[in-house]
């Protein structure tokens, strides 16, 4: 049944998201700021648009 | 009455526990990876239950001469280029998505447009679809990722072999003229569109979704710095599987380069192109559970099918990469940053959407008999 496949891609994600965290723990104290406009914390630059200057 | 408390239970513990783990995101990773995530939700949420999305609208054009989709495409992406370009131009710290024109770039989206009509998804389709239990992006969304990642390996080859030339229409025409050439080229698109279109009129469904998408994606960019993409993140989940398999990563010019390096050694819940696509898989699954439930998970389709639909994942995940982003990353937030290949993605990947639209009839034609 689709919704039993639903739950199951959620907790797949969980559980994938979660040996990412055991692997490399989020520092929430190194957060930038909430937004990048006006902050002098912007672009994290990990995009798709991948150009020759990278 | 014990089903109607029943269903308020049950919606009353959803909306909990997207709270919750929202307000967790915020305390132990950060305010504004969780600002992502809640865009991300939005975007899926608002494309599932809206219907509304990139592959659907070129097939119906394509098909049934019905250009309204693409009308409210045109309409979104003029919304966001309106908000965005004086945005990025006045602020440091935040950056569109310009990537460059080249033979490659457009071959790959050329290659992309006929395989997102293959598996009707593209980048945030396949995500929407998967998220709402579809079992064709299901197969097709691993294929997808582990694409991009190999798209990732390649593409500085790409890069090296042909001239890639980024051209910024706003540096080129200034803020203003940037933004006027952008809104001109969508108001001729839309209205060409119109005209070729058989069917007259808006439908005001798609309309709302593409204002609510337009203003989730202006939130992206105020929030993260940078505007909505998708086929990055798919590549560094594959990378950092990799990583763990035990693949060396300063192997790859593109995953050595600083910005890839830091992405692949930190946590994926502070890479915003991850943040929004689990957010659009989530908002997907909210909208849709209720809805799908009951429906059976697996369609009546023959072995030799689920081969294409693998093949057409990977052909997305790797065409994507090479095209500088897919129908989100390139064509959406490309047009709307003023960069001239999101115009030669949407000539190209049309073109492939023509032929692809050709080939799902046979394909799924050969599935009825």
């Amino acid at each position: 049944m689709r919704h039993h496949a639903i739950a199951g891609l959620l907790l797949l994600g969980l559980v994938l998201i979660g040996l990412d965290w055991q692997a490399t723990p989020p520092d929430p104290y190194g957060a930038p700021d909430p937004l990048a406009w006006g902050s002098n914390q912007g672009a994290s630059g990990a995009l798709c648009s991948f150009s020759p200057s990278q | 009455m014990v089903f109607w408390f029943g269903e308020l239970i049950l919606r009353l513990v959803g909306w909990i526990a997207a709270v919750l783990i929202l307000g967790a995101v915020a305390v132990l990773v950060g305010l504004r990876f969780a600002l992502i995530l809640w865009v991300g939700v939005g975007l899926g949420f608002t494309l599932e239950r809206l219907g509304f999305g990139f592959a659907g609208p070129w097939r119906r054009l394509i098909r049934e001469r019905d250009g309204r989709g693409v009308v409210a495409q045109c309409w979104a992406i003029g919304l966001v280029a309106i908000a965005i370009q004086p945005m990025i131009a006045s602020s440091d710290s935040l950056v569109g998505a310009i990537g460059p024109v080249s033979l490659s770039m457009a071959a790959a989206a050329l290659v992309f447009g006929f395989a997102m009509q293959i598996v009707l998804g593209c980048g945030s389709g396949t995500l929407v679809n998967a998220g709402s239990g579809n079992w064709v992006a299901l197969v097709a969304l691993p294929a997808f990722c582990i694409g991009s990642f190999l798209g990732s390996l390649w593409v500085p080859r790409m890069v090296a072999s042909t001239p890639h030339v980024p051209v910024d229409l706003g540096a080129v025409f200034g803020v203003s003229g940037g933004l006027a050439v952008t809104l001109f080229g969508l108001a001729v698109l839309a209205i060409c569109v119109y005209r070729f279109s058989t069917v007259k009129g808006f439908n005001r469904r798609w309309m709302w979704a593409a204002t609510m998408m337009a203003a989730f994606a202006i939130a992206h960019v105020a929030i993260a710095g940078q505007p909505w993409g998708v086929v990055y993140g798919l590549g560094l989940w594959v990378a950092k599987v990799s990583v763990a398999l035990g693949w060396d990563p300063s192997v790859s010019i593109f995953w050595s380069a600083p910005v890839n390096a830091r992405a692949l050694s930190n946590s994926v819940l502070t890479d915003t192109t991850s943040l929004t696509s689990i957010g659009l898989i989530a908002g997907a699954a909210f909208a849709s559970f209720k809805v799908v439930k009951g429906q059976p998970l697996l369609p009546a389709l023959p072995g030799s099918l689920y081969l294409w639909i693998v093949l057409a994942g990977l052909a997305l995940g790797i065409s994507s990469r090479l095209a500088f982003g897919c129908n989100v990353g390139a064509l959406f937030s490309g047009i709307a940053s003023g960069s001239l290949h999101g115009w030669v993605w949407l000539v190209f990947g049309f073109v492939g959407s023509i032929y692809g639209v050709r080939a799902r009839e046979q394909l799924w034609a050969g599935v009825r008999s």
